[in-house]
């Protein structure tokens, strides 16, 4: 005998009625969703070997609970198949870390997105698209798995966007913002690996995030050239007085040039951060940092990272096209660290 | 007709007790709590100043959060308990 379902329950005529009756009820993310009837909600926690009692994060700011049954339902409704209920349960598990801090990206105006990197042979498993078109659309796993874990945010944590979540301008990627890296093709260490676990395993990364922004480099065919011109686009961008984070991702046509000129993700790492330092000066007359010029500020350089190992380098993206992305972390310094957590099956 | 099961948290009623306010300001030892955000420090002294020149209290102390979004963290919570019979504390940009 099944341990009961608690959540109440609603009588509803039929599957539209219910997708109707779940936007009444605000529920939805503004898009229809999956009415979660038992039979569904059940098939994803026995995927998971998962109790419906069993706490998968508390989130002390917030004084929630989330459990395994919520996580559920919300997964279904978000539109999951049961096998990826163990992916869901991870990243909940990653927001709920006190070192993800979850009361700031949930809540703030400025806007964070939850960035999920699924590394590991479960992203293959369940086709967690790591290629063409990386952040959408086209892959249910991507665009339902962060789904699941916003509708959990909204749900079952109160970060309902007007009342708790009040991002100024929002982004696309707070619907669903799901990557995977591409380790078949890749020739450099997994994030995983280098994040202290090992390849055979299964994680997903969870950071804070602001929406991905392309560079175009296709004049040159060095490591050096590329990444040239990636930090001069990031040098300004985020929060210049400090980030926590930058996601970079490099595609196909930028992972060849730069790995073949034998950079590892340390070297580029290295590159970036001495890269992309601002002069006082310069913050200082585009309103970025307070206080007058003082002689001496056109030397005097901030890094936009406190350190190289604040930038995750990943490899994903279509193989044709010399275009990269970089994502800025959300906030500032020490605001919300991003966290790795294993997928257990 | 299907059954269908809500994705929402029920809350649970819980009893908290307030402190009794102060009838007065006067004397009391204030506490200020910065956010950390820009000019915070400065609003908050300026508040404090006003406490001690217009209500009569003893004098402020200032804290600073780790960040804006955490709450205040345990030595700070120490040290008010302590050192503050009244405490100021906001959020905002």
């Amino acid at each position: 005998m099944p341990a009961a379902l608690t959540s109440k329950r609603y009588q509803v005529e039929g599957p539209a009625d219910a997708i109707e009756f779940c936007f009444a009820q605000g529920w939805s993310d503004g898009l229809p969703v999956v009415p979660p009837t038992e039979d569904k909600v059940r098939a994803l926690l026995e995927a998971a070997r998962l109790a419906p009692t069993q706490e998968i994060g508390f989130v002390a700011h917030r004084a929630v609970s989330i459990t395994a049954e919520k996580v559920a339902i919300n997964a279904v409704l978000a539109g999951c198949r049961p096998e990826y209920m163990p992916i869901v349960v991870a990243a909940v598990e990653g927001i709920a870390d006190p070192r993800w801090s979850y009361h700031g990206p949930g809540t703030s105006t400025a806007g964070a997105g939850v960035l999920m990197i699924v590394n590991g042979p479960i992203a293959r498993e369940l086709d967690v698209n790591a290629g063409d078109n990386l952040f959408g659309p086209g892959w249910r796993a991507n665009l339902t798995l962060g789904r699941a874990v916003r509708l959990v945010m909204r749900n079952v944590c109160g970060s309902r966007p007007g009342t708790l979540d009040r991002g100024t301008l929002g982004h696309p990627g707070k619907l669903s913002y799901v990557i995977a890296e591409n380790e078949a093709d890749s020739p450099w260490t997994p994030l995983h690996v280098e994040r202290g676990f090992r390849a055979e395993q299964s994680t997903v990364t969870v950071m804070a995030a602001e929406a991905p922004r392309q560079f175009y480099n296709q004049l040159s065919n060095t490591a050096e050239g590329v990444l040239t011109t990636l930090a001069d686009d990031m040098r300004i961008s985020g929060n210049v007085m400090g980030q926590p984070h930058y996601c970079v991702v490099l595609a196909g046509e930028h992972m060849r040039t730069i790995a073949g000129d034998g950079w590892d993700k340390k070297r580029i790492r290295q590159f970036l951060w001495e890269h992309t330092q601002n002069s006082h000066a310069h913050l200082k007359r585009t309103q970025r940092m307070s206080g007058a010029l003082q002689p001496g500020d056109d030397a005097r350089l901030r890094p936009l990272l406190v350190s190289p190992d604040d930038i995750l380098v990943v490899a994903a993206g279509g193989r044709a096209g010399a275009f990269s992305c970089y994502i800025p972390g959300w906030s500032s310094v020490r605001s919300s660290q991003a966290v790795t957590k294993e997928v257990k099956r | 007709m299907i059954e269908i099961l809500d994705p929402t948290v029920e809350v649970s009623a819980r009893p908290i007790t307030y402190v009794d306010r102060p009838r007065s300001l006067e004397g009391k030892r204030i506490g200020l709590i910065e956010n950390t955000k820009f000019n915070s420090d400065r609003l908050l002294a300026r508040i404090g100043d006003i406490l001690k020149a217009e209500y009569g209290a003893a004098g402020w102390t200032m804290f600073r959060k780790h960040n804006s979004s955490v709450p205040a963290h345990d030595e700070i919570i120490g040290e008010l308990s302590r050192a503050c019979d009244v405490m100021v504390a906001g959020v905002g940009d």
